[in-house]
């Protein structure tokens, strides 16, 4: 360094300045309310002023050696300047290197800044170039970071990959509107909750790379330029969530949108996002979070503060949705996607919580919960509101053949199905409908159990409106027993019956029972009267008469109730049974009573052949004797 | 004005008790008291009418009991309330027509952060009113009968365009906040003395940045928009970097708007004000006037937040919405909005900056700023190192006011936000119960 001296012509001036430093320092030394850190920090610095003395003294030059150390590592930064290769893609000692070099242009800004008088016009240009190497190799970090993000991001597959496979759920996607169709399928919950709660922690980057990132956070936080590293942190993983709502097939719909959008594409987009927002949550946002505390944790609130702008965006977005989910119509169909979409928010408020913990965080905690709430209330309302929907269920014609309806046949299904979500439908409806204290079922089932069977009061008072459409009154009867039953083997085959006990299934038996005799009276009772013995002493051509009439009534209940429909196998053949063995019993004894008076010819049927006659009822489809009768 | 105090004092209580709808009556009732003692005129009615205590008043008011006359009265009453109301709120937040007799520093400026929040508070307020004067007593016979059948799915649909403006909206304030991060970048950098080529390189990259995203060109740049990423060059390039140039665009953000793509705030706000008809001076019902002074509040708030705040699509946003200019309660209204107006007129063209008052300020010192930067050479001249420093305190300062007030504006967008998806439930349980809609609601 020949022309240290033509650089540095001034060195006096440096001189003085030690000088006075060192003065300073044995003045403060003087002092005796020091603590003895503070006393050895400052016969550190005496020290080392002295030594710095000598060497100014002794020409070597504090200056030249500071130019030096400039010159030598803004070598190394401008090297890697002109470089198109990345400095950590290469050899870990060119890291190091550089990262040396860097941390030596810092501490020299840093300590000719402190040391150097401002007047020097030479010191404030080596300053200067400092500062100058400095911001250029902070640029050159930021790329790098951008650089080993990109390169390293990991890419979060298995969840992402089993979409389509993936928790199908319930699907309940009739309406009660068209409950005159005939096609409403049993469904039953599947067994999707249990498999989802896997731990699915990932590595966000590569875990290689996680000290890299932390050695350049760490000079640039040094060097002041931590608001640079921030912004580029946070911004790449605002993007990285971005794209990972893109690659889990979450669209940004506006409210409006998602409003006026079709049940059947909407129910397929919820079920998209409950597994988005499972899979955000739980895995993507949790080892996110985990990256930026094992890069950031040691500058305080940075670390949160950067994970909160990081993840709001997209946070907010999937939020979004859910309220205009939860803003739009709710006819009862959708009961079952609200409430999935409240279990899975639920089942994630623990999650939400400790990812958002800090107060920063509280704009999306807070946005969370108000969504859970809707929710809630919107699968309340919906499931109060599915009573008046049954209500509302009016026809005008009677329902054909007698059989099961279909809205007997949707909210039986319907139920069954909620009977699944139990727990969360009981704390849901908890402390509604209190003051309807003469109810014991709420307070023994649960208020889940108290909807349900006032659903089905609903249910049976419009089937009652239902069945005073038929002319027909024993075709009433029918068609209450054959509903009445339906609702009652749903209960009793499935999780319903829990709810609704063995008292309410006992008295509706009773109730379809009573319809069956009613149907009995009804029908047989006239056609029966018929061969009634009358006391009287058979006179031939009445009796004659008796049995053409008996027969004639026998084909015309034939002819309309094989028609008619039981569905249900078990109960057709109770009912004919019923109705054989009082027709056949009477018949019987009318043929008992006549054989002797009425020659065989007058006989139309054989008690045998209606037995096989009754046989042939409630089959559905209508037929009839051949008439030979003239 | 005590009234508002009222309302802004109890925002949240308030609105906790009118979300017990109609059925918890007794909750709803301190309100009304309110509402009522604060209208001499009313209170004066109540006496005159010999019905006793208010109480008594309102509940024959609820049971339909009342005389329809004394029911018409009442709606004019609750009607000449809501439009004082309205007028006087929105005077406060006209600037004032005489600078010299007001303390300057006082006064929220135009379209600045402070503005919109008080703004906000406003919307908040009025929508208080009306729902209560809504909720409270009416038959809701009148509901399912002409005009209110109409005007009230109106409003419901409104309502909802009026969510996904706050949904752009709180977007576009993170937008904002990261415009003040870049600038709290340049502070840092330009603070230093003395300022040297590295201070002012590191000035010039986040100026550089700050200035693209402020005047980015939302048309120009659509379609490279989602395709373009400012650091995929790692991947796209198979790990070999490219040239320096590529690499320094890191930290350029383009506005991802976080709503769908086709969203366009401009036509958010012509559906909404359009068929924006004041009810002729004759009908029947005081409620109609209630909901059009409503919607034309909600309008109005939407409106200013699009002008001032980047979102989506802006071009074309109408610069007035027709407001009849006989009535009384929006003349402070119309005022605001023809001065809105020709600031938007100027600024349109003019990339997603907005008229946010702290953004523009921002805007001009960048742009001064980064002339320094581009000629600057070492040493600084004393005379513009003095005048950069000013500028530079200047930047710190708004800087500063975006600290304070963007995250509070932020929560109060999602305030509103929440309070309009609560109403609507609640006006829906209203139509509800009025039974027999004549005009279905549309969702």
């Amino acid at each position: 360094m020949g022309d240290c001296e033509s650089i540095f012509p001034t060195y006096d001036a440096e001189q003085h300045v030690i000088a006075a430093a060192l003065h300073l320092v044995k003045a403060l030394g003087a002092s005796e309310n020091l603590s003895d850190d503070m006393k050895k920090i400052l016969t550190d610095f005496d020290t080392q002023l002295s030594t710095m003395t000598k060497l100014t003294g002794s020409k070597a030059g504090l200056i030249c050696d500071v130019e030096d150390q400039l010159k030598c590592a803004q070598e190394k930064v401008m090297c890697w300047q002109s470089s198109q290769l990345t400095i950590w893609d290469s050899d870990p000692k060119e890291v190091s290197e550089y990262l040396q070099a860097v941390d030596e242009v810092r501490r020299l800004t840093e300590s000719l800044g402190n040391l150097l008088s401002n007047k020097n016009g030479k010191q404030k240009e080596l300053l200067d170039r400092a500062h100058s190497v400095l911001q250029m190799a902070m640029v050159r970090l930021e790329e790098e970071l951008m650089h080993i993000l990109a390169r390293n991001k990991q890419f979060f597959g298995p969840r992402c990959m089993s979409f389509h496979s993936y928790e199908e759920g319930v699907v309940f996607d009739e309406s009660i509107v068209s409950t005159e169709d005939d096609s409403v399928e049993d469904t039953s919950r599947g067994e999707s909750s249990g498999t989802e709660s896997e731990e699915y922690i990932m590595d966000s980057v590569h875990p290689g790379v996680v000290s890299d990132i932390k050695s350049i956070a760490t000079v640039m936080f040094a060097s002041n330029y931590d608001q640079e590293f921030c912004q580029a942190f946070t911004s790449f993983w605002r993007d990285a969530l971005d794209e990972y709502l893109i690659i889990c097939k979450m669209e940004k719909l506006s409210i409006e949108d998602v409003l006026k959008m079709e049940w059947s594409s909407l129910n397929h987009k919820i079920k998209k996002w409950c597994r988005a927002m499972k899979s955000v949550i739980q895995s993507y946002l949790a080892s996110e979070k985990w990256l930026f505390n094992q890069v950031l944790g040691e500058f305080g609130s940075v670390s949160s503060i950067c994970f909160f702008e990081a993840s709001k965006a997209s946070m907010l977005c999937l939020l979004n949705f859910g309220e205009a989910i939860s803003i739009g119509p709710h006819p009862p169909e959708r009961l079952f996607c609200l409430i999935n979409m409240y279990e899975v928010l639920a089942d994630l408020l623990q999650d939400i919580d400790a990812l958002f913990l800090e107060e920063v965080g509280s704009f999306i905690r807070i946005e969370f919960h108000e969504l859970l709430r809707r929710l809630g209330d919107s699968v309340r309302a919906t499931f109060v509101g599915f009573g008046n929907q049954v209500a509302l269920n009016t026809s005008t014609t009677p329902f054909p053949k007698g059989g099961i309806h279909p809205l007997t046949k949707y909210v039986m299904n319907y139920i069954r199905t909620l009977a699944g979500y139990g727990d969360t439908l009981n704390l849901l409806l908890e402390g509604q409908d209190r003051e309807d204290g003469q109810n014991i079922s709420s307070h023994i089932f649960g208020p889940m159990a108290h909807h349900f069977q006032s659903v089905t009061s609903i249910l049976e008072a419009n089937l009652d409106n239902k069945s005073n459409l038929y002319k027909n009154g024993s075709l009433k009867h029918i068609f209450m027993m054959n509903n009445i039953h339906y609702m009652v083997e749903k209960v009793k085959s499935s999780e319903l019956r829990t709810y609704f006990g063995d008292e309410w299934i006992r008295k509706h038996i009773g109730k379809f029972q009573q319809h069956a005799t009613s149907y009995e009276r009804a029908t047989w009772s006239s056609v029966l009267s018929l061969l009634r013995d009358d006391g009287r002493n058979p006179v031939k051509a009445i009796l004659r008469e008796k049995c053409k009439g008996f027969a004639f009534a026998f084909e015309e209940v034939y002819k309309s109730q094989t028609g008619w429909s039981i569905p249900d196998p078990q109960l057709r053949e109770d009912l004919r049974i019923l109705t054989s063995l009082k027709v056949i019993h009477a018949y019987r004894t009318f043929l008992g009573r006549c054989s002797t008076s009425i020659s065989d010819k007058y006989i139309k049927y054989t008690a045998d052949d209606l037995e096989n006659y009754i046989l042939d009822l409630f089959e559905g489809s209508p037929r009839s004797l051949h008439n030979t009768w003239r | 004005d005590f009234f508002l105090l009222f309302f802004s004092s109890s925002l949240k209580p308030l609105s906790l008790s009118l979300s017990l709808s109609s059925s918890s009556y007794i909750f709803v009732l301190p309100l009304s008291l309110s509402l009522l003692s604060l209208s001499k005129t009313s209170t004066m009615r109540a006496t005159d009418n010999n019905q006793g205590s208010f109480l008594n008043r309102i509940s024959i008011r609820r049971n339909q009991v009342v005389s329809m006359d004394g029911n018409h009265e009442q709606e004019l009453e609750d009607l000449e309330l809501f439009q004082k109301h309205v007028a006087d709120r929105f005077s406060d937040l006209l600037p004032p027509a005489d600078h010299s007799s007001v303390d300057v520093a006082a006064v929220d400026t135009l379209l600045s952060v402070s503005w919109f929040r008080k703004l906000l508070d406003v919307f908040l307020c009025c929508e208080a009113e009306f729902k209560a004067v809504l909720v409270m007593g009416r038959d809701p016979t009148q509901f399912s009968k002409p005009p209110l059948d109409k005007l009230l799915p109106e409003l419901l649909d409104r309502s909802v365009k009026a969510l996904d403006v706050c949904n752009a909206i709180t977007h576009g304030v993170d937008l904002v906040r990261h415009w003040q991060k870049l600038a709290r970048i340049v502070v840092s950098a330009l603070e230093q003395r003395p300022i040297g080529e590295g201070q002012v390189r590191r000035a010039k990259k986040a100026l550089n940045t700050l200035l693209t995203s402020l005047t980015f060109d939302d048309k120009e740049n659509n379609h490279s928009k989602s395709t373009e990423r400012a650091w995929s060059f790692g991947r796209n390039r198979g790990g070999a970097a490219g040239n320096n140039k590529d690499r320094t665009a890191g930290n350029f953000r383009s506005p991802s708007w976080s709503v769908a793509k086709s969203w366009s705030a401009a036509k958010q706000i012509q559906a909404m004000s359009s068929n924006l008809v004041a009810p002729r001076g004759g009908e029947p019902t005081g409620l109609a006037s209630h909901v059009y002074i409503l919607t034309t509040v909600l309008v109005f708030v939407m409106w200013a937040l699009v002008a001032a705040i980047p979102c989506q699509e802006r071009n074309g946003l109408s610069t007035h919405f027709p407001v009849p200019r006989q009535l009384g309660w929006a003349q402070a209204m119309i005022g605001l909005q023809e001065k809105i107006g020709e600031e938007w007129k100027k600024k349109e063209k003019k990339g997603t900056a907005g008229l946010l008052e702290e953004t523009q300020r921002m805007e001009k010192l960048a742009q001064s700023l980064v002339e320094f930067a581009d000629s600057f050479q070492f040493p600084a001249e004393a005379e513009k190192a003095e005048e950069v420093a000013a500028q530079v305190a200047e930047l710190a300062d708004i800087c500063c006011k975006m600290e304070e007030g963007l995250v509070p504006l932020q929560q109060q967008i999602r305030e509103v936000f929440h309070r309009i998806v609560r109403s609507r439930t609640e006006v829906l349980d209203l139509l509800d119960q009025s039974g027999k809609l004549s005009a279905p609601v549309p969702y």
